[in-house]
């Protein structure tokens, strides 16, 4: 009984994320269906890397959460992307979508991704297509928050101009 | 093995006292046989202390709808029914509109439109209600006043539902004030939205029951918590903050549903 609790419980934790499919209705497209079972990139890089930009956005409505994280190389491509949703499928799925279509783009170009697109792409009905915006702002604040971060770094390694200081105050 | 038979009941009934004096959800069941087996209905008086409510057999009829028997709503079959049923004091949210006629606080609440002093009577009243409005009661009566009854105990549950939980009573008293606040923006307090990452985590990763307890208990703490903020700030009409605190308890009510669900 014990093994079979236990069991269940760990099963548990590794789908915790992604509850059986059996629970989307009928209605979706097979895209969210399967971004749903088969979530790509998902995971977590460390935040405080200074090659990281971290997006965390949630829909007040519903009380999900979503975060997409983006790995940027030298030259301002973006080498990777995870993400960590906590919300409905439409949601799960349209992160997944986000990071597959940011990868090996570079950063002004994802900033044009737009949510219909996304939700053109998983066939979303339109109850759903706030998830699709909950993953193009969290794009956005991904870019945003590598951006102010690039700016700290390189203000931290040379001496802070006037025109950046007036920029921070 | 025959000790360990015989404890088992033991033990099994002492945990079931405990559980029934220490968690307050488990005195709904106790309270509810009282009322049911108490044969003086007069001794339940006092738990429902409200103008214009009172017990079948008795004269139900207000003052201010017995002296207007041509008030607009007459003529309909059902009247005699409605009459006895609504309370002398204005129905609060009769005057907007917009609100949804099936869950006001005319039905649960006369008094008036305060957030936090709700709880109190609501199960008494709630369930004195439901007597009234007992097929029992009505099935001599004319198939209109019998729909009546019907519809109206519908009604009842629906403004129980909305006005015994905290947030949805919020919402709800927030909407009163022609405050909506179902928002499709996206929402980017990074303090909040860590937390609640960190906590769905938390969840997902927990190793036993145990631990999801001690999350479940935490979520209740800050419920309660922004629970009372949202008091604060309906009472000095800052619907600002007031947003912000339903916002809050959306996402404590969300983590408490998943952990819900994991149990």
């Amino acid at each position: 009984m014990l093994r079979l609790v236990s069991k269940r419980l760990l099963q548990g934790s590794r789908e915790a994320q992604l509850p059986a499919a059996l629970t989307l209705p009928r209605l979706y497209h097979e895209r969210v269906v399967d971004h749903y079972d088969n979530p790509r990139n998902v995971g977590s890089f460390d935040k405080n890397d200074p090659s990281v930009g971290t997006g965390l956005v949630g829909a007040p409505a519903c009380g999900d959460v979503m975060k997409l994280q983006i790995k940027v190389g030298d030259d301002g491509k973006i080498t990777d992307a995870v993400f960590k949703t906590f919300g409905c499928g439409s949601a799960i799925a349209s992160s997944s979508v986000a990071t597959e279509w940011v990868k090996g783009k570079q950063m002004e170009e994802v900033l044009t991704i737009k949510n219909t697109e996304i939700a053109k792409h998983l066939s979303l009905p339109p109850v759903k297509l706030h998830c699709s915006m909950l993953a193009e702002d969290a794009i956005k604040a991904a870019v945003k928050d590598y951006q102010t971060k690039l700016a700290k770094s390189s203000n931290g390694s040379s001496e802070a101009s006037p025109v950046e200081k007036a920029a921070n105050a | 093995m025959s000790k360990k038979k015989l404890l088992t009941p033991l033990s099994s009934l002492l945990l079931l006292r405990r559980t029934l004096t220490s968690t307050p959800h488990f005195s709904i069941p106790h309270f509810q046989s009282r009322t049911n087996f108490s044969p003086n209905i007069e001794k339940l008086r006092p738990l429902f202390p409200l103008p214009g409510f009172d017990f079948p057999g008795k004269s139900f009829i207000s003052s201010q709808f017995g002296n207007k028997p041509n008030s607009p709503t007459a003529g309909t079959a059902a009247l005699p029914l409605k009459r006895r049923l609504f309370c002398s004091a204005p129905p609060v949210g009769a005057s907007n509109p917009s609100i949804t006629p099936s869950i006001t606080f005319r039905y649960l609440d006369c008094k008036e439109r305060k957030y936090d002093s709700v709880e109190e009577h609501l199960e008494g009243k709630y369930k004195d209600w439901q007597k009234k409005l007992h097929p029992d009661l009505v099935h001599s009566k004319s198939e209109k006043e019998r729909e009546y009854a019907a519809e109206q105990s519908a009604r009842v549950i629906d403004a129980y539902r909305t006005l015994s939980k905290p947030l949805a009573r919020a919402i709800y008293i927030l909407k009163l004030e022609g405050v909506d606040i179902d928002e499709e923006e996206t929402l980017s307090d990074l303090d909040l939205l860590s937390e609640i990452l960190e906590v769905r985590e938390a969840v997902e990763e927990a190793p036993n029951s145990q631990a999801l307890n001690q999350i479940q208990s935490l979520m209740q703490e800050k419920l309660k918590q922004w629970s009372n903020s949202f008091a604060e700030a309906f009472e000095s009409r800052n619907f600002e903050e007031a947003v912000k605190a339903i916002r809050r308890m959306t996402y404590y009510e969300r983590v408490n549903e998943e952990i819900v669900k994991r149990q």
